[in-house]
């Protein structure tokens, strides 16, 4: 359970991590229908300049979600999630998701995140930066016991 | 590549849909793909647990898409192979390219969240182009913004896609 009053700029999200394979790219293909050859044959991802088929957009942008899922519970609201393509996921190799705090601010009667977050493969290359921002209801504040 | 048909139809709706009821299967094929291989949090398939949050009962990840397969409207047809010719939905002529691809993807929630039952209704609209020369050539960037709402006309989210077609 995140501790909102604790929440600061600066803090690291725990990370999440998939491995890019068949077996999880088909599984996201049948639920979005999404069955680009790119993403599925290694000769169409050689032919538009990668070494290999390669991941789908939104399973990337999905895994960001369940990174922050992961990290807020049932607590939070995902409010905006932006992400920047720089490179994709290719087969056989590891994505992490992780990201960190960058402010801390309230509005009415939410506690609203502002993240940096990012995408990077097992080699370290970025595969996707970008920003989030997140909101749990503001802890209620005891009264002052009468004078 | 960006002519002044195109930029007449920015911000018009090119395409609208409304999905069937969601199922609670639906939901949960969805957070088995985006989880896998490992189990996906039970608000999202038990509805015994879904019960005892805040949300009262089963509730769709949010970036849940429930407009991938069929639709109730359109009617369905035959599939052909999406090809990224975005324009030809409004009567005007697309660019030449070879290949088609993401580039940006974000996302604004309101905090409405999709739910078993729900019938949800889409717009689709071309909201910006720019170019910029690549790797490949001369790119044309496309973003393409789906805007959702509930049988309610609450507005669920919009999701904005860019495109670079080259």
């Amino acid at each position: 359970m995140i501790d909102v009053d604790a929440l600061e700029p600066g803090q690291q999200l725990p990370t999440f991590s998939r491995e890019g394979t068949f077996q999880h790219w088909n599984r996201f293909a049948a639920v979005n229908d999404e069955f680009a050859e790119h993403h599925m044959d290694d000769e169409v991802g050689r032919h538009e300049g990668f070494s290999s088929a390669f991941i789908m957009a939104p399973m990337e942008h999905a895994y960001f979600h369940a990174m922050l899922r992961d990290w807020m519970g049932e607590a939070g609201r995902i409010v905006r999630v932006d992400m920047k393509l720089r490179n994709p996921l290719l087969r056989g190799r590891v994505l992490t998701a992780g990201g960190q705090v960058t402010a801390v601010h309230r509005e009415g009667d939410e506690v609203v995140v502002d993240l940096e977050i990012w995408e990077d493969d097992d080699t370290g290359t970025r595969l996707a930066p970008g920003t989030a921002v997140v909101a749990f209801a503001a802890p209620r504040r005891a009264s002052a016991p009468p004078a | 590549m960006i002519t002044d048909e195109m930029r007449g139809i920015l911000g018009k709706a090119m395409a609208t849909a409304t999905s069937f009821p969601i199922a609670e299967s639906d939901i949960r094929k969805w957070a088995v793909a985006v989880y896998y291989p490992e189990v996906p949090p039970p608000l999202f398939w038990d509805e015994d647990y879904a019960r005892t949050t805040p949300f009262g009962g089963i509730v769709a990840p949010e970036e849940f898409n429930p407009m991938g397969w069929m639709t109730k409207e359109p009617r369905p047809t035959r599939k052909e192979a999406p090809r990224g010719a975005y324009e030809a939905q409004l009567g005007v002529t697309p660019p030449v390219f070879k290949a088609n691809m993401q580039s940006q993807v974000r996302v604004t929630y309101s905090g409405v969240r999709m739910r078993p039952g729900d019938v949800i209704r889409s717009t689709r609209r071309i909201t910006d182009y720019f170019e910029r020369e690549g790797r490949m050539g001369l790119q044309l960037y496309t973003t393409i913004a789906l805007e959702l709402v509930n049988q309610r006309d609450e507005w669920i989210k919009t999701l904005e896609t860019v495109y670079v077609r080259f």
